[in-house]
């Protein structure tokens, strides 16, 4: 499953031609990945600049062709979104645990402050809150803009059962985060979600998290980044770690973090081809693997 | 129930009826330094790593287990398209640490799961479709499908994932020991009661005959739940059983 050698021009000509109509912008996405924190996997350095590109579009999805993937599964596999959550949620939680391991956490910074927006990217969110409390980590939910449809509403009502407190509201002071918590999880906007569309509450949390000193876990994008271009990536969320669902979008490549995971292990190896996606190996059971 | 097995696999103890009991209290915003944890009616009682640990593993009965299923259902809303979804998950990973691929002769190795006409059969076709992620190469065999979106939905999940669905259960033990490394008993669970009524009569007679591992599902089919404490493990002894460690 994991990307061969080197890349075989003739299995993915939609990647060549992007490839060619991005040449004048390469040379930019080349100096962003530098930063005192990076440990990219897409290895830097160790491979040509060309190949170190075509590694990263072969991998990275757009926006069109994430939507296309999810419709696939749903409409021909007729997996239900319910399903795909709760394996995204799942899976996003067993990466922080592989991100942060809890034998090696204080009391404090086994609290999590899960961040969640109104739509798909908050239910994963959800979940992931859930199984991190199955999973012997105290999070706490920010979901201020609920949204009405069935699967939200019960998932909260799961996360609420099991004792897992919703705050009313957020500092603006990002002091008070950095001491009542170990880390955050941002699940607030996914690819193809327009960060106008999510009301001030979730704008105003962005603003706050963008000063944040304690780790910052995105689901699937930063959240605020350009899906596509990552156009945002300098000022927008930087977070220590990308848990890409499913398959890695156009915009992980301008991630600077520490880890990248791919997590949600459910693509079946058809719509793999279909996609041209080149996922890392997972081992074993796993359903997170490191990028 | 598929919400009982999925408490099981991801290791959540049943035990204390410490989860049942927890209700959510409104949380209102304070101001000052524990603007971030409210209090609690349990201040005491969040999820302690240190009575979780002396805690015994509990084996449930069918009223309990029944009980502890409709409180998923009733009172934490979940959904049994996700339980079934996390049970089948977690049996599949439960296999593949029993039986791992590289322990097996064949690659990728094949297994058999036979799937009920329940949700223990629901929880076997999960479990198929995530051991053809592990990288195993399953058929199923189910014979009696419930009309149901949820049943349907799996199976065709699993049918464009090139899983096979068997027209006719093998009628030898020998015919499944030579093509199957493992067979995965999806049949029946803790709900079962009564006789055991035909195909699967006859498929329990074959699979009593067997002599590749078999994995159970939550309960060995066709086993009363009750009786198993006592020393009886139903129709044939399985060599393991997910959920029941």
């Amino acid at each position: 499953m994991s990307s061969a050698a080197g890349p075989d021009p003739s299995e993915a000509p939609e990647e060549r031609r992007f490839l060619r109509s991005l040449q004048p912008q390469l040379p930019d996405m080349g100096r962003a990945e530098l930063s005192s924190n990076a440990t990219t996997s897409l290895a830097w350095g160790r491979q040509s600049w060309l190949e170190q590109i075509w590694n990263t579009l072969a991998v990275c999805q757009s926006t069109a062709e994430a939507a296309a993937l999810e419709r696939e599964l749903l409409e021909d596999y007729r997996f239900g979104r319910q399903q795909l959550v709760e394996l995204c949620g799942h899976a996003s939680a067993v990466a922080v645990t592989k991100a942060f391991p809890l034998p090696a956490l204080s009391r404090k910074q086994r609290t999590v402050l899960v961040v969640c927006g109104p739509e798909q990217n908050g239910a994963v969110g959800l979940v992931c809150a859930r199984h991190l409390r199955v999973f012997e980590y105290e999070p706490t939910i920010f979901y201020p803009m609920r949204s009405l449809d069935l699967l939200h509403r019960d998932l909260t009502t799961q996360c609420e059962k099991m004792d897992i407190p919703f705050l009313s509201y957020l500092p603006t002071e990002v002091q008070l985060i950095n001491e009542a918590y170990g880390l955050v999880v941002d699940a607030v906007l996914g690819p193809g979600v327009e960060p106008g569309k999510v009301g001030g509450p979730c704008t105003r949390a962005l603003a706050t998290l963008k000063l944040l000193s304690i780790p910052l876990v995105s689901l699937d994008i930063p959240s605020g980044w350009d899906a596509e271009t990552g156009s945002d990536a300098e000022d927008g969320l930087r977070p220590d770690v990308l848990v890409s669902l499913a398959a890695p979008k156009r915009c992980a490549g301008r991630f600077s973090g520490r880890h990248h995971f791919v997590a949600g292990r459910f693509v079946p190896d058809d719509v793999r081809r279909k996609f041209a996606l080149r996922l890392p190996g997972y081992t074993g059971t796993d359903c997170v693997a490191a990028l | 129930m598929s919400g009982v097995r999925t408490l099981l696999g991801l290791g959540l103890l049943v035990a204390g009826s410490r989860l049942l009991r927890i209700k959510s209290e409104t949380i209102a915003c304070r101001s000052g330094p524990t603007w971030w944890r409210p209090q609690r009616l349990n201040s005491g009682g969040r999820w302690d790593s240190e009575v979780m640990a002396s805690t015994a593993v509990k084996y449930l009965s069918q009223e309990e287990a029944q009980a502890v299923d409709q409180e998923l259902f009733n009172e934490y809303q979940f959904s049994v398209d996700q339980l079934m979804e996390l049970a089948g998950l977690s049996c599949a990973t439960a296999i593949a640490k029993a039986y791992p691929p590289t322990s097996m002769s064949r690659s990728p190795p094949t297994v058999l799961v036979i799937c009920g006409p329940g949700n223990n059969g629901g929880d076997g076709l999960v479990c198929a479709r995530h051991l053809k992620l592990f990288g195993y190469e399953p058929t199923i065999y189910y014979p009696k499908r419930p009309n149901k979106p949820l049943f349907t939905a799996l199976v065709t999940q699993c049918q464009k994932m090139d899983i096979p669905f068997l027209g006719e259960m093998p009628s030898e033990p020998t015919m499944i020991d030579e093509l199957y490394e493992l067979v995965v008993d999806a049949i029946f669970g803790f709900s079962f009661k009564g006789d055991v009524r035909e195909p699967f009569h006859s498929i329990l007679s074959v699979l009593k005959g067997l002599t590749v591992p078999i994995a159970s599902i939550d309960i060995p089919s066709g086993a009363g739940t009750q009786k198993v404490g006592q020393g009886r493990l139903g129709p044939y002894p399985p060599d393991s059983c997910p959920h029941q460690v």
